[in-house]
């Protein structure tokens, strides 16, 4: 134990839950401080499309750089080359388009921009044409590391893309941690969040949702055959059921949280849990000595 | 046909963990009093709660959802790497001089590679993505949960696919209500959710969080053209001038707020929400469902 992390020069560890809300950004906010105290980190917030770690981070105020690039192509329609064959529409395999009075017609928040339509039009009626649909943003924060954020533009679809732009991006930062902290579910954000990184930390609630997606995440995870740690948040809830997920996850708990109303309070006043007094800051600093042995 | 429409509402948020599933499991109970038939749907397909929260078991299935994956014949294969070039999800990968490698956690089933191929080598495949369950509840609440495969991409088609066979079945039923409970975000399976329903509830918290979430659901949202309003959830703690700002500035308006109640967790986390018979209204303001559409 420990050699993954001190051996290799570059460590990603990703934070996952399936669940939304059970605490994700607060601890890759809570983390990323802790570690760069000692080390040099970069926060990567994959929640692209509820991005919140600048939240967390109290960093809101201004970013040093917006950037809005093209993580997918929609295709545009020469009506005057299309005969109205309707290939496109046969092949289109997410039915985002429609023959109306005989010309095909898109629908945006459905077309995926494969490309399909276009490689199989035989007049060559279908151009693909890429779409301004994700913004990243770039902060130098006050904790000395830097945050890297991507978001999604409402309506607009490839998600996993700028993902795989701002894991990127970061990649090219002097660090020795990347941080990321991932969206909820299981599907292509999560996906892309989890790809190449050394170590994820899962993070559940005991409640039955939460442990029924923490399973359905963990199956990502392992067709990863990534190593992992588990964190029991507010487990005082449901003390019970939080021995029980304690059991199940054998010797990869690397710690608990307790519930705390306060917590509410000192989020809606944009203070960061461990610029606070509450139990939970200790219980964090505990699981980053934990975690540290782990990795 | 003389039969009235069927109202299509949908429960989404943004932000995860602001109580989705939990408003969406009263409201279906609510409705159920009023004297609605309701399918509450859960379209939270990556990590369905709905049946959790409802004390069902998920055994009984009514249907599949499908996509075709592509599968490579190596006798036809010469190794051109055009498919590789094709391919928008970069889901195939190949070794200099070596057949091509299909990774299926990347690929979204479009279909580019095999029109592609000029050797006809890549052959589509069906492969079952998910499967839909049901649990009759009670006399006039239904459950359909839509469950995709863990790790499958792209679970935006599954949604689609759920809400298909979800309408022809509540034809067949005379359910005039349907629900559904989308995952959180603003990303395909949540743009898949809401197409087409006839209006949404955002449940949201009011924290800087929840605010910058509903902010993006809701422009969402108002791109898909469909009338929106906020349930404020857990309203007493935090604060809630976060909400108004955003309720302000896209000029929805907040149909109820919910207090952070003790019963209420307890309920949630023991599957009995049924027995709660929530009044959500306040300020007099009108559900959606309580006026004829």
């Amino acid at each position: 134990m420990g050699k993954n992390f001190f051996m290799k020069k570059k460590f990603k560890i990703a934070i996952a839950s399936g669940k939304g809300g059970v605490g994700k950004s607060m601890l890759s906010s809570s983390l990323a401080i802790l570690f760069s105290k000692k080390y040099k980190v970069v926060a990567v917030d994959a929640d692209v499309d509820a991005p919140n770690l600048a939240i967390w981070l109290n960093e809101i105020s201004r970013w040093d750089k917006i950037e809005k690039f093209s993580v997918s192509s929609k295709p545009v329609f020469d009506y005057k080359k299309c005969n109205g064959c309707g290939k496109c529409v046969d092949v289109c395999q997410f039915n985002a388009l429609k023959m109306v009075s005989g010309k095909p017609h898109l629908d945006s928040f459905t077309c995926e921009g494969c490309g399909a339509c276009e490689n199989v039009c035989p007049r060559n009626a279908i151009k693909l044409k890429p779409v301004n649909g994700a913004k990243i943003k770039i902060k130098d924060t006050k904790y000395g590391f830097s945050l890297i954020s991507g978001e999604l533009i409402p309506g607009e679809t490839g998600s996993g893309k700028i993902i795989s732009k701002i894991k990127g991006i970061a990649e090219g930062y002097d660090y020795e941690i990347m941080i990321i902290d991932s969206s909820p579910g299981t599907g292509c954000p999560v996906i892309a969040s989890l790809q190449g990184v050394d170590f994820v930390i899962l993070i559940t609630e005991p409640t039955p949702s939460a442990f029924s997606d923490l399973k359905r995440v963990l199956k990502v995870v392992n067709y990863f055959k990534l190593p992992w740690g588990l964190i029991i948040n507010k487990k005082d809830i449901n003390n019970a059921l939080g021995n029980r997920i304690n059991k199940w996850a054998k010797g990869n708990v690397l710690g608990s949280i307790s519930y705390d109303q306060n917590i509410f309070k000192a989020i809606a006043d944009f203070q960061p849990i461990l610029e606070t007094d509450l139990i939970a800051k200790q219980e964090i600093k505990t699981i980053f000595n934990n975690l540290l042995l782990k990795i | 046909m003389g039969k009235e429409k069927i109202q299509k509402i949908a429960i989404t948020g943004g932000k995860g963990g602001t109580g989705k599933s939990t408003f969406s499991v009263l409201l279906a109970n609510k409705l159920v009093k009023l004297g609605h038939k309701v399918a509450l749907v859960d379209v939270d397909v990556e990590c369905p709660n709905d049946y959790l929260l409802l004390n069902q078991k998920l055994k009984k299935k009514i249907g599949f959802t499908y996509a075709k994956f592509p599968k490579i014949d190596k006798r036809k294969c010469r190794k051109c790497g055009l498919c590789v070039k094709s391919c928008k999800s970069n889901a195939i990968f190949q070794a200099p001089g070596q057949y091509p490698i299909f990774l299926p956690e990347l690929c979204s089933g479009c279909g580019v590679c095999w029109l592609t191929c000029p050797y006809g080598a890549i052959k589509p495949r069906e492969v079952k993505t998910g499967e839909i369950f049901i649990n009759q509840v009670n006399n006039n609440l239904w459950l359909i949960t839509g469950l995709a495969k863990a790790g499958l991409e792209e679970t935006g088609p599954v949604v689609a696919q759920v809400k298909k066979i979800v309408l022809n079945f509540a034809e067949k039923m005379n359910i005039d209500m349907i629900l559904f409970d989308t995952a959180a975000g603003t990303h395909c399976p949540v743009i898949q959710a809401l197409i087409n329903v006839d209006f949404a509830y955002a449940v949201t918290e009011p924290t800087p969080m929840g605010a910058y979430d509903l902010g993006l659901l809701l422009e969402l949202s108002q791109k898909l053209k469909i009338r929106t309003k906020v349930i404020l959830n857990k309203a007493n703690l935090g604060n809630k001038k976060f909400i108004e700002k955003i309720v302000n500035k896209y000029k929805v308006k907040i149909a109820s707020a919910i207090p952070y109640d003790k019963n209420l967790a307890k309920a949630y986390s023991n599957g009995q929400l049924l027995d709660l018979d929530y009044d959500f209204r306040i300020n007099g303001e009108k559900f959606f469902y309580e006026k004829k559409v």
